[in-house]
C-alpha cells in the first residue's frame, strides 16, 4: 500500500516536472483561479452558455439600467474597482484609491500596460474621458441615467499617464463604491468617439477578459476570449448569453445541456433539478428587493392611507412561502438588512380588515379600478407574483387590470415622466449593488431623480431629500447610519411603494461546469471557469 | 275548405324536401351526433357555468397551489390555488363567445362583399377581390395578432381581430357560389319578371349559397377558437385573471413536470371543442349536399 503510494507520488512529481518542462512560456496550463491548481480541460469544448430571463435593454454606461445589462457587460468592460463575491472592494483597473487628507479628492493609481480591445491604451486620459461622458460634462442632456453615481463629482483631473485625481464638490463617502457599479464601465475612447450623435454603444470595447463577438436582438449576445487580457486569460473560448424569457424553458435547457447555467431556477423546479446528479442548484443571497410602484402624481395614490392599505393588502409570507417556495423575506425596508444604513420597520402586517377600513377612511369603501404594469420573465415568477397580488387586491375591492411587455419595452413604458404615464401601479426590483443605503435610497426616493431616472413613483419629500443629501456627504458612519434610519422611518410610513420581498436568488448549473461566480448583485459571471 | 288543406300539404312537403332531409341525413351520421353532444354538454356548460362551476374561477387560495385533482377539486388548482375545473368552465364561456361572435362579424361583413362582388363583377370585383388577395396573403394567426397589436390586447379585441381575420374567407366563398348560382335559369327568370337586383340577391341568390355557408362557419368556428387560445397563450387573449383556456394551457405550461393536469385538460377541453364543431361541420356538408345525400 505505502510502495504503491510511493511510486504514485513519484509518478505524478515526475510527470509535473515534465509538463513544467514543456509547457511553453507565455501559456500555462491551465489553473484553478481561486486555489492555484491545475484543472483538466478540454480546449475544443470550452463554450459556455448561460440562460438568462432578460436582454440587457443596452450596453452603453449613459443607457444601461438593470442587471442582465450588468452581468453581460462586465465580461468585456472593466471597472476600476470591483466588488467582490465577498463585498469587498478589489483594484480593477484602478490599483490603489486614496482619499486625500481633508477628503475632498481621491488619488486613483491605474494598472499600466493595459490595453482597450481595439488596441487603444488605457491611460488616464481614458479614464477621464469616459467618467466625463458617464456625467455628461460636454453634454449634459446626455448624462448616464446613473449620473448621480457620481453626483458628488466635481472634476477628474489627469494627473499623469497613470494617475487620476478626482475631485468632490462635498465629502462623499460612497464614492469607492460607487465607482465599483457595472455601468461605469471603462470603453475605449476611440469607440466611444466613433459613435454618432444619438447613437449608443451596441458592441463594447473594454479590456475585459471576453471581447464582443455578436448580439441577436432577442436571441443571444456570444463573447470570445480575450488573448491579451492583462490578467489570467480564462479557460472558455467563448461565453454566450441567451435570453430566454420562460423559466420552465431554462430549466429544460439546464437539463438537455444546452445550456450550461441558467438564472432564476422556478422554486417548483429546485427539488426535481436537486436530485438529479449533473445538476447544481446554487442558493446565493441578493441585494435585490421588489416592489410595485404607486404613481403617486395619481389622484387615488395622494392619500396616504390607500398607499398603507395596499400594502396591508398583500400578504408577503404566502408569496413567499407558496410561489418562491420559501426562499426570500418580506421586505422590512427599502433596501434589504445586508446594505448599510439599513434599519428594520417592517414588514406591514397582513391585514385585510386593516386594508378595507383604511380605503374606507380614505374614501373608497367600495375600492376602486387601476392599471397594474409589470414585467414577465425579467424577476423570477414575476408574472406570478402580480397575478397573486391581483386576487389579493381584489379581495379588498381593489380591481386592478394588469398589461405587461418584454424588458425593454416595459422599461420605456413604466420609467417615463408623470404626464406620460399609463400605469397606475408599476413593479419593479432595485439591487442595492453598491452595498451603501445612499444608491438604494437616493436614487429611488429623491426628488431630483424622477424619470428618465429611477424615481419612477414621484416621489418627493423634502424632509427625505435633506436627510438623504447630508447622509451623502457626511464622513462619520454612525451619523450616516442614523440619518438614514430617519429616512427609512419616513419612507416606510409614506408608503410610496407597495413593499413586496427581497428576492433570494437560486441559479443552475451542470455538474461539469467550475468556477462560475453566483454573485449577490445578480451576476453571474464565466471569467475564471471552465468545462471539465 | 279544401284550399288550406292543400297549402298545407305542400309546406309540409316542401319542409320534407329540405330540412327534415337535412336532419335525416344529419342523425344518421354518428360523428355529427357525437359532435353535437359534445357541443350541447360544452353550451349546457358555458350557460350554467355559475351554477355548475363548485367554486369562484379567480378565487385564489395561495395554500392550496398546484394541488393534484382530488375529490375538493377533480382537476386540481393552479399556481395560485384557483380550482382548475371550475375555470375551465368559465372558460367554456370566453371561447365559445370568441367563436360565435367572431363568425358573426366574419359572416356579417365578408358575406355581402362577396355577394357584392360576385353580382357585379366589373371593377368593383376587381379592386375588392384584389383587396381579398392581400388579406389571404397572410395567415389568418399571423393577420389577427396585427389586428390585436394595433386594438390592444382583451377579450373583446380578439374577437374584433378573428372577426377580420375570417371575413376574406366568408368573401372569396359566397363570390365564388354567386358566380355560380348567378348564372341559373331561375336567376335569369326573375329578371326577366324586372325584379330587382338587391331583391335577386337576397331572395333568389343568398338562400341558395346557404349550404355552404352554414358549413364554412362551423368550421370557421372552430378555427376561432384555436386562434383564440393561440392569441391566449402567446399572452395577448383574454387578460388575467380571466380563465382563458389559451392564456391557462401557457401559464400551466411552467408547471408541466410538477402538475401536468394545468395544461392537460385545459388542452383537452380545447381538442374537444374543436372537435365537436369539425364533426358537426363534416355532417352538415354531407347532409346539404344533394349530390352525397343521393350516392348514400
Amino acid at each position: 500500500m505505502r510502495k504503491s503510494l510511493l511510486v504514485l507520488l513519484v509518478l505524478a512529481m515526475m510527470v509535473s516536472v515534465f509538463a513544467y518542462g514543456c509547457a511553453p512560456e507565455p501559456d500555462p496550463d491551465p489553473y484553478d483561479v481561486d486555489n492555484g491548481e491545475p484543472v483538466d480541460v478540454d480546449p475544443d469544448n470550452q463554450d459556455l452558455v448561460i440562460a438568462i430571463g432578460a436582454e440587457p435593454e443596452n450596453l452603453d454606461p449613459l443607457k444601461m439600467m438593470s442587471a442582465p445589462a450588468a452581468t453581460i457587460a462586465e465580461h468585456m468592460v472593466e471597472n476600476l474597482i470591483y466588488l467582490d463575491v465577498d463585498g469587498a472592494l478589489q483594484p480593477a483597473l484602478a490599483e490603489s484609491w486614496e482619499p486625500a487628507e481633508d477628503g475632498m479628492s481621491w488619488i486613483l493609481q491605474l494598472r499600466e500596460g493595459v490595453q482597450f480591445h481595439d488596441g487603444t491604451p488605457f491611460n488616464a486620459e481614458a479614464v477621464k474621458y469616459n467618467l466625463d461622458r458617464f456625467m455628461g460634462v460636454d453634454d449634459p442632456d446626455n448624462a448616464a441615467v446613473f449620473a448621480f453615481l457620481l453626483g458628488e463629482v466635481s472634476d477628474v483631473e489627469v494627473v499623469d499617464e497613470y494617475t487620476v485625481q478626482i475631485n468632490l464638490n462635498n465629502i462623499f463617502a460612497p464614492i469607492a463604491s460607487h465607482l465599483s457599479h457595472s455601468f461605469i464601465g471603462m470603453h475605449s475612447p476611440a469607440s466611444l468617439e466613433a459613435l454618432d450623435a444619438g447613437e449608443f454603444v451596441e458592441a463594447p470595447v473594454g479590456t475585459g477578459p471576453f471581447k464582443y463577438a455578436s448580439w441577436d436582438r432577442g436571441n443571444q449576445i456570444v463573447m470570445e476570449r480575450n488573448e491579451d487580457y492583462w490578467g489570467d486569460v480564462p479557460m472558455l473560448n467563448s461565453v454566450t448569453f441567451k435570453f430566454v424569457p420562460e423559466a420552465g424553458s431554462r430549466v429544460i435547457m439546464l437539463e438537455t445541456g444546452e445550456a450550461h447555467a441558467i438564472m432564476a431556477v422556478p422554486p417548483t423546479d429546485i427539488d426535481r433539478l436537486d436530485a438529479e446528479a449533473d445538476i447544481d442548484v446554487v442558493h446565493q443571497t441578493s441585494v435585490r428587493v421588489i416592489y410595485m410602484g404607486f404613481n403617486l402624481e395619481r389622484e387615488i395614490f395622494q392619500d396616504a392611507r390607500v398607499r398603507q392599505a395596499l400594502n396591508h393588502a398583500v400578504d408577503k409570507d404566502a408569496l413567499i412561502n407558496t410561489i418562491f417556495s420559501g426562499v426570500g423575506e418580506p421586505s422590512s425596508a427599502p433596501i434589504v438588512p445586508a446594505i448599510f444604513g439599513y434599519t428594520q420597520t417592517g414588514p406591514y402586517e397582513y391585514d385585510p380588515d386593516k386594508a378595507r377600513e383604511l380605503l374606507a377612511d380614505a374614501g373608497y369603501p367600495d375600492g376602486f379600478e387601476m392599471e397594474l404594469f409589470h414585467p414577465t420573465g425579467r424577476y423570477p415568477q414575476d408574472a406570478t407574483v402580480t397575478e397573486a397580488v391581483q386576487a389579493m387586491l381584489q379581495d379588498v375591492g381593489i380591481d386592478a387590470s394588469l398589461t405587461t411587455y418584454d424588458w425593454g419595452t416595459y422599461l420605456d413604458t413604466v420609467i417615463v415622466p408623470p404626464d406620460e404615464a399609463e400605469h397606475d401601479i408599476y413593479m419593479l426590483g432595485w439591487g442595492t449593488v453598491t452595498l451603501d443605503a445612499d444608491y438604494g435610497l437616493y436614487a429611488l426616493f429623491h426628488s431630483t431623480q424622477w424619470p428618465p431616472r429611477n424615481n419612477v413613483s414621484y416621489y418627493a419629500n423634502d424632509e427625505v431629500d435633506a436627510l438623504l443629501d447630508e447622509a451623502r456627504v457626511t464622513p462619520d458612519r454612525d451619523v450616516r447610519e442614523d440619518l438614514y434610519r430617519q429616512a427609512i422611518e419616513i419612507i416606510w410610513d409614506d408608503a410610496p411603494w407597495l413593499f413586496l420581498y427581497d428576492e433570494g436568488q437560486v441559479n443552475g448549473e451542470r455538474s461539469n461546469v467550475k468556477g462560475l461566480i453566483h454573485h449577490p448583485l445578480e451576476n453571474v459571471s464565466a471569467w475564471n471557469a471552465w468545462i471539465e | 275548405m279544401s284550399e288550406p288543406v292543400s297549402t298545407c300539404r305542400r309546406e309540409e312537403l316542401k319542409r320534407d324536401t329540405e330540412f327534415r332531409q337535412v336532419l335525416m341525413h344529419l342523425r344518421r351520421n354518428r360523428g355529427a351526433m357525437v359532435g353535437l353532444i359534445v357541443l350541447a354538454v360544452f353550451l349546457i356548460c358555458a350557460v350554467f357555468a355559475p351554477l355548475l362551476a363548485p367554486y369562484d374561477p379567480t378565487d385564489s387560495n395561495l395554500g392550496r397551489a398546484l394541488e393534484k385533482p382530488s375529490a375538493e377539486h377533480i382537476l386540481g388548482t393552479d399556481e395560485l390555488g384557483r380550482d382548475s375545473f371550475s375555470r375551465i368552465l368559465f372558460g367554456s364561456r370566453i371561447s365559445l363567445a370568441i367563436g360565435l361572435i367572431s363568425v358573426s362579424i366574419g359572416l356579417v361583413v365578408g358575406v355581402p362583399l362577396g355577394a357584392l362582388s360576385g353580382f357585379y363583377g366589373g371593377k368593383f370585383d376587381l379592386f375588392m377581390q384584389r383587396l381579398i388577395d392581400i388579406l389571404i396573403a397572410f395567415p389568418g394567426i399571423l393577420l389577427a395578432i396585427v389586428v390585436v397589436t394595433i386594438l390592444g390586447v382583451g377579450v373583446e379585441n380578439v374577437m374584433i381581430a378573428v372577426g377580420v381575420a375570417s371575413i376574406p374567407i366568408y368573401t372569396r366563398l359566397v363570390r365564388g357560389s354567386v358566380l355560380s348560382v348567378k348564372e341559373e335559369g331561375y336567376v335569369a327568370a326573375a329578371r326577366a319578371l324586372g325584379i330587382g337586383n338587391t331583391r335577386i340577391i337576397i331572395r333568389h341568390i343568398l338562400p341558395n349559397c346557404l349550404g355552404p355557408i352554414i358549413v364554412q362557419s362551423t368550421f370557421q368556428i372552430a378555427t376561432a377558437i384555436l386562434w383564440a387560445a393561440g392569441l391566449g397563450f402567446l399572452g395577448l387573449g383574454a387578460q388575467p385573471p380571466n380563465p382563458e383556456w389559451g392564456a391557462m394551457l401557457s401559464k400551466g405550461r411552467e408547471y408541466i413536470r410538477v402538475a401536468h393536469h394545468l395544461t392537460t385538460y385545459p388542452g383537452l377541453a380545447i381538442l374537444l371543442m374543436v372537435l365537436g364543431f369539425n364533426l358537426v361541420g363534416d355532417g352538415l356538408r354531407d347532409a346539404l349536399d344533394p349530390k352525397f345525400r343521393k350516392s348514400r
